[in-house]
């Protein structure tokens, strides 16, 4: 196929406002319950995915623990509106900024432990969180999760269907787009592909990687952290269940099959295979995972960038 | 007047004395070579100048300032930069932004601003972009800026990182054997750039086996072995030197010259 076209500017705008609309309109087309709502869960894969791919495309960090910090989001908001009579708005704030300082203590110890170790710690805090969140009951309700998570209101606008979710998923994804753009098109952006390409000469270059990679790593859990909050008053219910090793993995394999780096919708490409065939392939239970691995090995084997991508993952 | 100025620095790795006691100077404007045979502590000494490695004693002063064990990204900021032995570009990103990624500590662009002031940011990053288009134009490079700094020549590769050492404004270049792995007819494009360098007002520091090369580029010359300062000269001095010729050819040979 040739891809000139839409390379260039004008070919560019064109698949831009084409998506744009075809994305505004599609509650008018689907009219489908079930079908809406697999766009809703796609709607908070794309945005754990593009604040991963800030962690793992950009940066080379290896976070095996980014469902914790999508966790911390949904329980925030869970705790706060049931308990403490938050509204959304305040407690989506909320659990974006928890979920972001959780980031920043995680990520602190890049200082000192590089690459494999950094991943295991990210392993560990994503268990602890789930543990956590799984016995200490008084405060999460171990295994039974939070449930009866209050409707959340917008400037006085209920939102209760599934439409109302979908334009309210939308927008989090365009903040999570525009943000993620702007940041890196900057020399942040620049900073933090130079850690991945090689530490020691970003070094050399003035960048202080220790503070770039919690930048990145932080800002990565940030969007975790609102894409939980949106999670727990969509589901209107959070159990420990939501953020397993599992999840992590996933989100992983989203973005490495959809395309690391640059192009910050590529991961969005991984979201939509893995969540489509995860649901086409629901009937046939376990064998599922057979699958989904083999459509992984597949994409990889013939396009070991991913979908979109442009930079195969190094080390 | 002296840009750099080392007094005893010494680096050791356990009980191996890696770089003992060497004391030296950079002038402005100059090219300052530095030869020794393989092991003799020039990568390492280097290294404790840029903040690769800490010293293990000594101070190392640039622009009258101390930088002894800074970390590396503070003493780029201060305008040392270099180039690496092994070749360090950024292999799967664009020639481009390999170089916007060497001019990042002169972007004056706080993060904040990104979101507060974003028209100023976008000036900002503007600016940048069009010195490193001049700076990729003065280099020859510049119809080449979306290509993949892994896809380009091997000689091409080197000017890119001298180019991206370059973007940073530095007082002071320091090149780490520049021409390993080049031919001799790269080598003399790689000389009479460097001299162009020197001309245009930069200070160089390059570390070298080879001595055509050296001999050619240099302003003046130091001598490593095992470790310490052994002579300084001009090229012409150190050339006709016999105890650097011993140092490096051998006992029997340098006879023999």
């Amino acid at each position: 196929m040739d891809m000139s076209f839409f390379e260039s500017k004008m070919g560019r705008g064109l698949l831009f406002g084409g998506l744009t609309i075809c994305l505004l309109l599609t509650p008018t087309f689907v009219t489908d319950i079930y079908i809406l709502s697999i766009f809703n869960l796609m709607i908070i894969y794309a945005i754990l995915c593009m604040g991963l791919n800030l962690i793992l495309g950009f940066t080379g960090l290896l976070s095996l623990g980014h469902a914790a910090f999508y966790g911390i989001g949904a329980y925030t908001t869970a705790i706060l509106m049931t308990r403490f009579g938050f509204g959304f708005v305040a407690a989506f704030c909320a659990s974006a900024v928890l979920a972001m300082i959780a980031g920043i203590i995680i990520a602190l110890p890049t200082r000192k432990v590089r690459g494999d170790y950094f991943c295991l710690i990210t392993l560990a805090f994503g268990e602890i969180f789930r543990l956590v969140a799984t016995s200490w009951i008084e405060f999460t309700r171990g295994a039974m999760g939070i449930v009866g998570i209050p409707i959340p209101k917008i400037f006085g606008l209920q939102i209760v269907t599934e439409t109302h979710f979908y334009y309210l998923g939308l927008g989090i994804l365009t903040f999570t787009y525009l943000t993620l753009r702007a940041i890196t098109k900057t020399r942040y952006g620049r900073a933090f592909i130079a850690i991945r390409e090689d530490e020691l000469a970003a070094d050399t270059m003035g960048i202080n990687t220790s503070i770039y990679k919690i930048m990145a790593f932080s800002i990565g859990c940030l969007y975790a952290g609102m894409a939980g909050s949106f999670l727990a008053v969509y589901q209107t219910a959070v159990t420990p269940s939501n953020f397993r090793l599992e999840e992590s993995c996933l989100m992983i394999i989203m973005v490495i099959v959809g395309g690391m780096g640059r192009n910050l919708f590529a991961p969005l490409a991984g979201v939509a295979v893995m969540t489509v065939a995860t649901e086409v392939f629901r009937s046939t239970a376990e064998y599922r995972m057979l699958i989904i691995g083999l459509i992984m090995i597949l994409v990889l084997l013939i396009r070991p960038q991913g979908i979109f991508g442009s930079s195969s993952f190094k080390n | 007047m002296p840009i750099l100025e080392t007094r005893d620095v010494t680096k050791r790795f356990g009980g191996l004395v890696a770089v003992n006691q060497v004391c030296m100077t950079v002038n402005n404007n100059e090219i300052l070579g530095i030869i020794g045979p393989n092991g003799a502590g020039k990568t390492s000494f280097i290294n404790a100048l840029t903040g690769i490695y800490k010293p293990s004693s000594g101070q190392v002063f640039f622009q009258d300032k101390e930088i002894t064990g800074l970390p590396a990204y503070k003493i780029a900021k201060q305008g040392i930069s270099r180039t690496f032995q092994n070749l360090r570009v950024f292999s799967n990103i664009s020639v481009l932004e390999n170089v916007l990624i060497g001019a990042h500590c002169r972007i004056d662009n706080p993060f904040h601003h990104i979101f507060l002031r974003p028209l100023r940011s976008r000036k900002i990053e503007h600016q940048a972009y069009e010195k490193v288009i001049a700076l990729l134009k003065n280099v020859g490079l510049e119809e080449k800026k979306e290509t993949l700094a892994k896809n380009l020549a091997y000689g091409e590769q080197r000017i890119l990182e001298i180019c991206r050492a370059l973007a940073s404004d530095p007082q002071l270049l320091i090149l780490d054997e520049p021409c390993a792995g080049m031919n001799s007819m790269e080598m003399d494009t790689l000389a009479d750039f460097v001299k162009k360098l020197r001309n245009e007002g930069n200070t160089i520091v390059v570390i070298e086996h080879n001595m055509r090369f050296m001999m050619t580029v240099s302003d003046r010359i130091i001598v490593m072995t095992a470790g310490a300062k052994f002579r300084e000269g001009t090229p012409e001095e150190i050339r006709n030197d016999l105890e650097v010729q011993k140092v490096y050819l051998g006992e029997q040979e340098a006879e023999r010259c």
